[in-house]
């Protein structure tokens, strides 16, 4: 899992941003268009393209009976029957490309969110650091301790609870790329946290389970620690004229991806 | 190493993020989805957004209409004689014949019908052809009412020919841009027929009503409560009644081997030959030319077959003697605009010449360059619930087996796989259809009469080499199919509430004597040559001296006087001279003998102003000749040619026809209930459907209520006596009835 991370986060940190990241839109118009036509070309030829088009004709057959014979209520019914037959029947042809498709397109959108959904604190911002203990981790949460780098002071007491979690409220005094360490029962555990400078991809979580996929932007935490996951809460990144955050870049990309798809289909000859 | 842990929830969420977006929208999982679940997704709930909404709309709205409608109408079916009418079309078939083969025990069904209800002649429409019959049957008038005499007419103000059924033309307004003319408007179509249909009328009653391949229904008229495909005269997507193509390596000096169509001479490398296409014009480039397709033909190394690749369309594989799927064409007329068609392909050989047969493009009904269909989507709907299907008016490619270009074996099959399309359409309808009126024409019948009618008669000109035992049983067998057909639409009414008729406008007789009226007149010193050393005109009157030329001959029935104004160029004054030369043509054309037989090429003449008495009998050619069987305008007149002999040998496959005196060639009447009038005319039916929908016939519709509206009305019941039609069966030269039964029924 951390070798894909790595691999895949050295190959995307390479071919996105090579503007640098203040110029979001490029990377953000580019990728889920070339994913779309990507998809295409998948989904040509994992699909059966045949009985796709075959089902959609009787779809849009019995679309334009219900028009037809609309004065015979039965008619109506049974053509309304028909297509969500063979509506289910169409999505039953749409599952292998998708299952297919998920993985590069998941991969995808994963360096997008890291590279865009989010920004770095501003100096003197108060952020949560939140940490869940494994379930049969032997640690209590009281031998949880945090060590803060120069720059960063603690604004609150630790808070544990009884399930396993600790918060502690953290101030960024200083700019800089800073390491906070998590001791956990003398297990040292680091969390980046990305304070003032240029917009930049930055950590936002570390995850011990196969969910560090989606969370590229630090090292996952190794299997069989203590430690399940640790997170800062982090200031959404802006994007100026498209939907921000990690839901906005997601919905943009498919609808963006969906679009670009729908308007080259049949340029590259695919029946949708 | 410890087992990699998974949380029920994050697998939960896994499932859901794979296959559950459909069902849990919610969450930023599902946009990892991206395009693959965002295309079924995006289709699926557009599809079922769509249906329901149309569902609904039309659910909750029906309780409104229908009391709309019971205000507006009351019970359509209040005073009706019967539900449902399914009327079988069969153009061109023939009492006679159909009496034959019964009689040899081949249509079972027909017998069927005719035994538990009736099977009579049914009295055509002058002139009797296809175009004038269907518009009378569509109308309930004559010609003099709808204003169709032939399938041509000539143009009064230049003597040219146009169509008596369609207007077709451009846009007229376009704008201007460079290389292009963007049209502002549709192309201007209107059909000329007149009067009104007669599921018009149902339509506004709120009777619903399919029309399938009626002619002269194009462009199709708008009418409330029904469906419509048009039928004879909708155009190929060249704009044509039928332009087929053909390929091939054979030429003669260079030049294409064949005439008619569009012959296009290949050059072959190996076994790779590349060429192209021609599709319709180009109305949107400035500088016009055709549009056309780049195909390239590889013949496979067994010589069996061939690889056809046209840009655009998938590859096909081509196999000797066998015709191809539907291929869609899809020509490029700029601006991102594409037009599409669509053809069949027949491979004829491939060695020594690579020959290679297209059907005209028809247009896609799937994506209908111009409406084919009311409402237009009605078009589409059959192409996508049956496949793609013939959509030209004269579907048959008669040009092309008259041209020999392919044989009697192309035809047939040809006709018969789009006789197959109809079928499927019509038992589709009827299906559907549980009330109301349900309409189809199949041409078949006629089509394969035209071209094989030779194989009757063995004595036949047109046999003169050519096969003339292979297809001697094509008529038959295509009437076993029409009998097999209404055997299947009997299965499918098998209720008291449904009146089933099978009708045809017109019967059959011999071909085989052209006689150029034109070239009658000019030896009779009513048509003159402007070069009066010269005694033959090129077409459509190329040559014709207007100034002293007092009649002239145009389409297959019709002489025209060049009546002043009404032709640019007229010089028959109206009054005493107009009528005493009608009245001189008339009598002088009766007694016209064929110097090869010695006997008289022709029954009657008929004087429109005298026969007809509508509205339109001023557009009516001024005398309809009403010829004898085997006898018909031969080709060169029925193209304004004035040829060098009056009366020749019809040579060609179209052996078989039906442009004669109306008396010869009567149509069929099959009903399942007995009829109440001896002897039924087409220009009943219409009048006689209103009356079985409990409507009453409107006052300018000539025909009469032919089924009893009380049962003791019922007498006419049973098969037809075949020694009470006047020639129909028993065509000059044709072996059809057996000349002992032919002498006992006094029949010469």
């Amino acid at each position: 899992m951390q070798t894909y991370n790595d691999v895949a986060g050295a190959i995307f940190d390479f071919l996105l941003a090579p503007f640098g990241h203040d110029f979001a839109l490029f990377d953000l118009v580019l990728w889920p268009a070339v994913m779309g036509v990507a998809a295409l070309q998948v989904y040509k030829h994992v699909s059966n393209q045949r009985a796709i088009a075959r089902v959609k004709k009787q779809i849009s057959m019995h679309l334009l009976e219900i028009r037809l014979f609309r004065n015979d209520i039965a008619q109506v019914l049974k053509s309304t029957g028909a297509i969500l037959v063979k509506n289910t029947v169409y999505i039953g042809h749409n599952l292998l490309p998708m299952a297919v498709m998920l993985v590069p397109m998941v991969a995808v959108m994963v360096q997008l969110v890291a590279h865009y959904a989010y920004a770095p604190s501003r100096p003197g911002s108060v952020e949560l650091l939140h940490l869940t203990l494994a379930p049969t981790a032997s640690v209590s949460p009281r031998d949880v301790s945090l060590k803060l780098p120069p720059g960063v002071t603690l604004d609150a007491p630790a808070v544990r609870t009884a399930d396993g979690q600790v918060f502690w409220r953290v101030r960024a005094e200083q700019p800089g790329d800073h390491v906070l360490q998590v001791s956990v029962g003398g297990e040292i555990f680091e969390k980046g946290w990305a304070v003032g400078g240029e917009p930049r991809k930055v950590p936002v979580k570390r995850l011990r389970s196969w969910e560090a996929l989606l969370y590229p932007g630090e090292a996952a935490i190794p299997s069989g620690a203590p430690v399940l996951s640790l997170e800062l809460g982090m200031n959404v990144r802006p994007l100026a004229y498209l939907p921000d955050g990690e839901l906005g870049i997601l919905i943009w990309a498919m609808v963006l991806s969906m679009l670009a798809g729908f308007a080259l289909k049949d340029l590259f000859g695919v029946t949708l | 190493m410890k087992a990699l842990e998974i949380r029920p929830a994050a697998a939960a969420r896994t499932l859901g993020v794979a296959f559950g977006v459909f069902v849990f929208g919610a969450g930023n999982a599902h946009g990892y989805i991206g395009p693959g679940a965002g295309f079924a997704l995006g289709g699926s709930m557009l599809v079922l957004l769509v249906t329901f909404a149309l569902a609904f709309a039309i659910l909750a709205t029906w309780p409104i209409r229908l009391v709309v409608r019971l205000i507006r109408v009351g019970n359509p079916y209040k005073n009706a004689l019967t539900k449902r009418v399914v009327i079988l079309g069969l153009d061109g078939m023939d009492p006679g014949l159909t009496t034959k083969f019964i009689r040899e025990g081949r249509l079972p069904n027909f017998q069927k019908l005719a035994e538990r209800g009736v099977f009579r002649p049914l009295d055509t429409s002058l002139p009797s052809m296809s175009p004038v019959a269907w518009s009378t049957f569509a109308t309930g008038t004559d010609a003099s009412h709808h204003g169709i005499y032939d399938f041509l007419t000539r143009d009064p103000c230049t003597y040219g020919p146009m169509l008596s059924s369609t207007h077709l033309g451009s846009a007229k307004k376009v704008l201007n841009i460079g290389r292009y003319l963007v049209p502002l408007e549709k192309p201007r179509m209107k059909l000329l027929q007149k009067s009104q249909h007669f599921w018009k009328l149902l339509g506004d009653k709120h009777i619903f009503s399919v029309i399938q391949r009626v002619p002269i229904t194009f462009p199709p008229v708008p009418f409330k409560n029904g469906l419509l495909l048009s039928g004879m005269c909708v155009p190929d997507l060249r704009g044509s009644q039928g332009t087929f193509s053909f390929f091939s390596t054979e030429s003669e000096a260079g030049k294409a081997k064949f005439i008619g169509g569009e012959q296009t001479v290949l050059r072959r490398k190996g076994r790779v030959i590349r060429s192209r296409l021609v599709g319709p014009d180009h109305t949107v480039l400035a500088s016009g030319g055709r549009m056309t397709l780049p195909f390239t033909l590889t013949i496979a190394e067994d010589g069996g077959s061939a690889r056809l690749e046209i840009d655009g369309a998938e590859a096909v594989s081509l196999k000797i003697g066998e015709y191809s799927d539907w291929i869609e064409l899809r020509f490029k007329a700029g601006l991102g605009i594409r037009v599409s068609g669509i053809a069949k392909f027949y491979l004829i050989s491939v060695s020594p010449h690579v020959n290679l047969y297209m059907t005209p493009i028809h247009i896609d009904p799937e994506n209908p360059a111009m409406p084919i269909s009311h409402p237009e989507v009605y078009a589409i709907y059959l192409a996508k619930k049956q496949g793609k299907f013939a959509t030209l008016g004269l579907a048959e490619d008669t040009w092309s087996l008259n041209n020999r270009v392919i044989d009697e074996k192309i035809f047939f099959d040809q006709a018969m796989s789009i006789y197959e399309e109809r079928e499927r359409m019509f038992l589709d309808a009827v299906k559907q259809s549980k009330s109301g009126l349900v309409t189809t024409v199949f041409d078949t019948t006629d089509r394969i009469q035209h071209m094989f009618y030779r194989y009757l008669d063995p004595t036949h000109p047109a046999n003169a080499g050519k096969d003339t035992e292979e297809w001697k049983d094509a008529i038959g067998q295509v009437y076993e199919r029409v009998d097999a057909l209404v055997g299947k639409v009997w299965n499918l009414i098998e209720d008291p509430n449904t009146v089933f008729m099978v009708i045809s406008d017109h019967g059959f007789t011999n071909f085989r004597r052209g006689v150029n009226i034109n070239s009658w007149l000019r030896d009779n010193g009513y048509l003159f040559l402007k070069d009066e050393n010269r005694r033959t005109s090129g077409e459509y009157f190329d040559g014709i001296d207007w100034s002293r030329t007092r009649a002239f001959a145009l389409g297959l029935t019709g002489i025209f006087i060049n009546r002043k104004g009404r032709e640019k160029s007229g010089i028959v004054a109206e009054g005493a001279e107009y009528r005493q030369l009608v009245q001189e043509l008339a009598q002088k054309l009766e007694q016209m003998i064929d110097p090869a037989t010695g006997k008289g090429c022709v029954r009657r003449v008929a004087i429109s102003q005298q026969f007809f008495r509508g509205p339109y009998r001023f557009d009516a050619p001024d005398l309809l000749v009403g010829w004898e069987g085997g006898y018909r305008n031969s080709w060169e007149c029925a193209t304004g040619q004035v040829t060098e002999e009056v009366i020749t040998d019809n040579t060609r496959s179209w052996s078989g026809d039906h442009c004669v005196d109306p008396s010869i060639v009567p149509g069929v009447f099959f009903c399942n209930r007995a009829a109440s009038e001896e002897k039924p005319r087409l220009i009943d039916i219409p009048a006689s459907v209103m009356r079985l929908f409990g409507q009453e016939i409107p006052r300018y519709m000539q025909g009469r209520m032919i089924l009893p509206e009380e049962p003791a009305d019922a007498t006419v019941r049973g098969m037809l006596d075949p020694t009470t039609l006047e020639q129909s069966g028993a065509a000059p030269g044709a072996l059809i009835f057996p000349p002992v039964e032919r002498r006992a029924s006094g029949q010469s």
